[in-house]
């Protein structure tokens, strides 16, 4: 999968976890200040990243990403 | 009889099956066997089936007290999975689920969520992060419910309150800086809580440093929040504030600053606190001044109930959490 594919697939699960529309998402997003998630929804997204692209992330690192720029990283990483 | 041993006894009358994922662990193992051998208990241990029969009898207990689970043993695995893939709201899927059950702290968490048994037991090993995060994957939190928190019950001496010398507290020990919302949930959890722990009728008091608009700003504004949030979720509860502590507890104070009906006002039973500086501290307080003693933290929120237990405690104190998690356990079922 090329970043591009990866960034679509994780904005996807983002949208699908924080119940959001796609098209409102972007790399760019925020998820304090766009998205101003509980933790339950961060939980709900690591479950769908590992289900959806066998990347087992904690839950720490993903809470610590600033932007879906960031948690792409953090899945690249893992893959 | 004190506190303890009243929930030692009611543990007694219906034992839970508890789930210990950290049985390698000496003082886990012992407070286990223990608490099973006495029959406030059915302990399950979970991990290498071999390995903790052999650490069983190394320290000499009798390993029939004991339903030991092999987590490497595929059947009965296979058979959880797909009990809990099944389950409405299961977000892990088989795969993935297949993957963190080799971790013993996962698999007796999806023997919870199956009913297999009723508590998981864990903390010595795992941090309390592993246990959160494990316990919001697999067990879920209660509808209605933003967060996981947590209350401690105190015993204070010479205290004369509604429930005599007992006042649950929270949270003092999660939430760092709740939300309204996430303060509503802490209300709710703590009213269940004890209702399920100890057959409370709750009066839930919000408590900070007004009452009733007798101070203004936006720490005052946050708890009103929290409170009007908590009373439209569950009318059922008497939950009310704001109020100072003394007000909440006291009924002469509260003769005095609270000059409208309250169920709770003079007469709470439970305690939210604001946020978990005032928490922390006030446990504290509690503790050194009041000379109490203090059960818990408890966690509440989760669908079911999981236990963190502090690494440093002794065993004593892991029995007595361990059958206070029972007790609550058995208390949810009602």
């Amino acid at each position: 999968m090329d970043r591009k594919e990866l960034e679509a697939q994780v904005i996807k699960l983002v949208a699908i976890s924080y119940k959001k529309n796609e098209s409102d998402l972007s790399v760019d997003t925020s998820f304090k200040e766009d998205l101003g998630g509980a933790s339950v929804q961060m939980v709900a997204l690591v479950a769908e990243i590992e289900n959806e692209l066998d990347a087992c992330l904690m839950l720490a690192d993903a809470s610590a990403c600033a932007t879906i720029k960031d948690l792409v990283d953090l899945v690249e990483e893992e893959l | 009889m004190n506190l303890l041993d009243q929930l030692y006894e009611k543990a007694k009358q219906n034992p839970q099956k508890v789930a210990f994922p950290e049985p390698g662990n000496e003082k886990m193992m012992q407070a286990a066997y223990e608490t099973g051998r006495d029959g406030y208990i059915i302990p399950i241990l979970l991990g290498n089936a071999d390995e903790i029969k052999a650490l069983a009898r190394e320290r000499g207990y009798d390993e029939s007290v004991f339903t030991i689970i092999d987590i490497n043993e595929e059947t009965y695995k296979n058979q959880l999975i797909e009990k809990y893939v099944a389950l409405p709201g299961s977000l892990l899927k088989a795969k993935a689920l297949n993957r963190r059950m080799a971790n013993p702290l996962y698999y007796a968490m999806v023997m919870q969520a199956v009913d297999e048994a009723d508590v998981t037991f864990a903390g010595i090993d795992n941090t309390t992060g592993d246990v959160l995060l494990a316990g919001q994957m697999i067990i879920g939190l209660k509808p209605g419910i933003s967060t996981i928190s947590s209350i401690g019950l105190c015993d204070i001496p010479g205290f004369e309150g509604s429930e005599g010398s007992l006042l649950a507290v929270g949270d003092s020990a999660v939430c760092t800086n709740p939300t309204a919302e996430q303060l509503a949930s802490i209300a709710i959890s703590a009213c269940d809580t004890v209702k399920s722990l100890l057959d409370w009728e709750p009066r839930c008091a919000m408590v900070c440093y007004s009452t009733l608009g007798s101070g203004q700003g936006e720490l005052i504004d946050k708890v009103l929040e929290g409170l009007k949030i908590a009373n439209e979720l569950r009318p059922d509860l008497a939950i009310d504030g704001e109020f100072q502590f003394d007000a909440a507890i006291s009924p002469d104070v509260a003769a005095k600053k609270v000059n409208r009906e309250s169920k709770v006002a003079g007469k709470a039973n439970v305690i939210i606190w604001p946020d978990l500086n005032v928490g922390n501290v006030g446990v504290k307080l509690i503790q050194q001044f009041g000379h109490a003693n203090a059960y818990g933290p408890m966690l509440q929120g989760f669908n079911k109930v999981v236990c963190d237990c502090s690494r440093g405690a002794p065993v004593s104190e892991i029995k007595g959490n361990v059958v206070i998690s029972a007790v609550r356990a058995a208390g949810q079922k009602k």
